[in-house]
């Protein structure tokens, strides 16, 4: 009786080269790239229906992970995906535009604004009149949603294209999921670097160095994340990396204190808990929530595995304490002097609408912790992010 | 089989014509401000869904559009989510408050009636959920409750009288592990 409709990534692939080549008919297109699935995946789809007439570029925000630029030019330029792709160096504009911004949505605009004005003069640079972007469902749902800014949203938000930027905007990929996308990408020969590559946002680094954006920051946040990128790849959680922000504390009530201690099977003086001063976005009931973050200590004597169970009852009392709180950590570290905590985010999830957090061995998390403060002299102490989809966002910002 | 999805500005909206879809249904979202009953009469629908959004009930149905009337009218099922089983809960004579322990993220819906849109899930199920109001009873409610949870005392309802569902919890995402057997068994309901 039930159908079973999976998704064919063949007949995808059969039908959006057509609609690319009769949407962009003997114009000129340009795409930027960023060596994530979508955007390669949707290079490579546009590629392949129009050949030479499409540009791609890659553009160094400064807000890549470390070696990024480099690494990504390599695989996208080499066999099997051969894409013709220019490298465009942007650092100091897109670190000038965001300098001083604290508010995640002003960040997040900040950074759009400089990520279509260096496209559409490498637009008008080489006669591209079609921008074509790997622009998938989850993005613009969030941002009709108003829970996030994603960079590549346009035409959704009413912003007319052709009249703005000089371009019309073709969007191929825009119903598909990222399970979908991956799927297309190993279609059409991607490398595994590519088809199961873990999402990265497009503002990048920015939305990592929590609050105000700071040169030194942003090289936290780019450290932090190698290291949990490279020791939690062999877990292969959906998404993995560290997000920073000032270790500045406000101290709690006792008697949450109390109750969260009782719920944790600890005493309450083996228990620490307060707030961060820094702000997080989350999503709350289908609305944008940006709001507090919780930090925790003591659960060292707590043995095994991350017991995901028993950190989300802990969460639901937060949120039900304190209808603010979007994100609760757990220290993974003892303290120590210094300006930064860095909180280490590893999820699971099929498309990212909703995410569980990784139950990842505890050793490993104090592991990476250690290593964290063995290479940034800057930071203070090491957590483990402990908060689901919702009431979080996978990204702090 | 053709089951639009009414799409009232939420995030998961979308998920639910994927759902459907994988089920073997024909869907499409259908927007909130614009569909009116007899839109959908004309387009032969079997059923419709609808999703939840960043509203709330409780600052009126003129919000809402049609919905309101589609839902006391028409003659095909009807399934509401979050927003929407809230609004269904409303018109049925139920109230609508700020809950005092919203949720958001993992619950555990406990079932009550274990012979409808929840057949086979008895006697409890994991399920993901985001929502800060909720229904609550009123001795003068036209509607059965088939399953609550440890925070929310309406996490699933039906119309005594006519195929009208309501779910608090999301069916749709892919934390809901057996969010897809509740939408079959709505498909159930549109077929006979």
């Amino acid at each position: 009786m039930r159908v079973s409709a999976e998704f064919d990534a063949a007949s995808f692939v059969e039908k959006a080269v057509e609609e690319l080549r009769r949407r962009i008919g003997d114009r000129r297109a340009i795409i930027a790239v960023s060596g994530g699935v979508d955007s390669t995946t949707c290079a490579a789809l546009t590629y392949r229906a129009i050949g030479r007439d499409l540009v791609c570029v890659f553009i160094d925000t400064g807000f890549m992970r470390k070696g990024e630029p480099e690494e990504v030019y390599r695989r996208l330029t080499a066999p099997p995906l051969n894409l013709p792709l220019k490298l465009i160096r942007a650092k100091d504009r897109f670190f000038k535009a965001l300098k001083g911004l604290s508010d995640a949505e002003q960040k997040r605009m900040a950074f759009r604004k400089t990520f279509y004005e260096v496209l559409s003069e490498e637009a008008r640079k080489e006669g591209c009149t079609v921008l074509v972007q790997g622009t998938i469902a989850p993005d613009w749902i969030e941002t009709l949603g108003g829970i996030k800014t994603q960079h590549n949203i346009l035409e959704q938000l009413g912003v007319d294209t052709a009249k703005e930027y000089g371009f019309d905007l073709v969007e191929p990929l825009v119903d598909l999921y990222k399970d979908q996308v991956r799927a297309v990408a190993r279609y059409l020969g991607a490398p595994v670097e590519v088809s199961e590559r873990q999402p990265f946002p497009g503002p990048g680094l920015s939305v990592r160095a929590v609050g105000e954006i700071t040169e030194e920051k942003v090289e936290v946040a780019r450290e932090a994340s190698w290291i949990v990128e490279e020791r939690l790849k062999e877990f292969k959680p959906s998404q993995y990396f560290a997000a920073v922000f000032e270790d500045e504390r406000v101290d709690s009530d006792r008697h949450l204190k109390q109750e969260i201690a009782r719920m944790l099977k600890l005493s309450e003086d083996e228990l620490q808990l307060y707030c961060f001063k820094a702000r997080a976005t989350g999503v709350k009931g289908d609305a944008r929530a940006y709001g507090k973050i919780v930090g925790l200590e003591g659960w060292r004597r707590l043995e095994g595995g991350v017991d995901v169970d028993l950190f989300d009852m802990a969460v639901k009392r937060l949120v039900h304490w304190d209808p603010e709180v979007t994100r609760v950590l757990c220290a993974v570290t003892e303290r120590r002097h210094g300006k930064y905590a860095v909180a280490i985010r590893a999820v699971i999830t099929r498309d990212f609408m909703t995410a569980k957090v990784a139950r990842l061995p505890w050793e490993v998390l104090m592991e990476v912790g250690k290593k964290i403060l063995e290479r940034c002299p800057a930071v203070s102490q090491v957590f483990y992010d402990v908060t689901s989809k919702p009431p979080a966002t996978v990204e702090f910002e | 089989m053709f089951i639009p999805v009414v799409f009232c500005g939420g995030q998961y909206n979308h998920l639910i014509v994927r759902a459907l879809r994988e089920l073997g249904v024909e869907s499409r979202l259908v927007p909130m401000t614009t569909i009116k009953l007899e839109g959908l009469e004309a387009m032969e629908v079997d059923g419709l869904v609808m999703g939840g959004g960043p509203y709330s009930v409780r600052d009126g149905l003129e919000q809402f559009g049609d919905l309101p009337r589609i839902i006391m009218e028409a003659n095909f099922p009807i399934f509401g989510i979050c927003l929407t089983h809230q609004l269904i809960g409303k018109l049925l004579g139920g109230e609508i408050v700020k809950g005092s322990k919203p949720e958001f993220g993992k619950i555990t819906v406990y079932v009550i009636d274990k012979d409808d849109i929840l057949r086979g899930l008895s006697p409890s199920f994991e399920a993901w959920a985001s929502h800060n109001d909720e229904v609550v009873r009123t001795s003068k409610e036209s509607f059965e409750v088939l399953a609550h949870s440890d925070f929310c005392s309406v996490e699933a309802l039906k119309d005594r009288r006519r195929p009208i569902y309501g779910v608090q919890f999301h069916i749709e995402v892919a934390d809901t592990p057996r969010g897809k057997e509740v939408l079959s068994n709505f498909i159930e309901v549109c077929r006979r």
